[in-house]
């Protein structure tokens, strides 16, 4: 089963996206994708809280900022399942690294697939990813055409999840149900 | 203890003050009384009439405490101990890019952090978009 769990910041979608994936994953090898970069003191101490939260449940961490499908090659063989932490980062690393900027067309499928493409090799994965579209901020450029990669690869993603759930304030809401797959 | 939250302008004291007009209500503005315990002074206006005590703007207290270096977590801990009874409503503000500004992403943060507990504390949690009460607890 895939999952897609959207939330802002400060909603509690990362506890909520393992408790999920502990919930699906009894008995079988639970991989935790982080995306996000260490790149100074304040990302370091969020990176640190994620990993006080997963202590002691059995994660196997792999640190994937681009190319998320290379994850595979760290895989063991067998069922496993996996927690991508998160999409904002993955895009903004897909859009940016390197100091260059792709397209959001480019980035879009770059994303999209290679999130497919590791989630064929997944019994259940759950995919975070984050609204960053409502704070009615008129960006620049750039920043603009990473919210537009970003609400497309969203909308991508959700259609492709057997179930979207949006956390807030801690609590998640069903916004797609497993019962309306095709 | 009832938690709103939703966006900006999406009507949820009118939704509030709306759902029970036998009640009588003290709302408290959170981007007026900034200052201290001017929150929980005002709410103690509400014992004597017997109003129920709205908080308002509850993401602009936290804002307000945060910048005149306050403690809006355990200050807000003491509050609800006194007036358990009380409604919250509070902006949802973390629904963006991530600000470039340290204190806005700290401001962000910790809104949603006490967002949750409070969530946790509520009997009853409301989500509003325009205007309409969705029950999310």
């Amino acid at each position: 089963m895939t999952v897609l769990m959207i939330g802002g910041s400060g909603s509690g979608k990362s506890a909520c996206a393992e408790e999920y994936l502990l919930a699906l994953s009894a008995g079988k090898k639970k991989y935790y994708l982080a995306a996000m970069q260490a790149y100074d003191e304040e990302s370091r101490a969020r990176i640190e809280r994620h990993r006080k939260m997963r202590a002691g449940k059995d994660f196997i961490t792999i640190e994937q900022p681009v190319r998320i499908q290379d994850a595979a090659l760290y895989m063991e063989a067998g069922e496993k399942t996996a927690l991508l932490e998160c999409v904002s980062n993955l895009t903004a690393n897909e859009m940016f690294a390197g100091g260059g900027r792709r397209t959001k067309e480019a980035v879009t499928e770059a994303v999209v697939n290679g999130i497919a493409r590791l989630g064929e090799k997944l019994t259940h994965f759950v995919i975070v990813s984050n609204n960053v579209f409502e704070d009615g901020v008129v960006y620049d450029e750039a920043t603009t055409a990473y919210i537009c990669a970003m609400g497309r690869i969203n909308q991508r993603l959700a259609a492709m999840a057997d179930e979207v759930v949006e956390v807030v304030a801690g609590i998640p809401i069903m916004i797609k149900d497993g019962s309306d797959r095709r | 203890m009832k938690l709103i939250i939703g966006g900006y302008a999406q009507g949820k004291l009118t939704y509030v003050l709306g759902q029970d007009r036998q009640k009588t209500y003290r709302v408290l503005d959170g981007d007026c009384l900034r200052d201290g315990d001017a929150l929980a002074e005002e709410a103690e206006k509400s014992v004597k009439n017997r109003e129920t005590v709205i908080v308002n703007h509850f993401h602009l207290w936290v804002r307000n405490r945060l910048e005149a270096g306050g403690d809006p977590e355990r200050e807000v801990e003491k509050f609800l101990d006194r007036f358990p009874d009380c409604v919250i409503i509070c902006d949802e503000v973390g629904n963006g890019i991530v600000p470039v500004e340290a204190f806005e992403r700290a401001y962000r943060e910790q809104t949603g952090r006490m967002v949750i507990r409070l969530a946790k504390e509520a009997e009853k949690v409301v989500r509003v978009v325009c205007g309409i009460g969705q029950r999310i607890k």
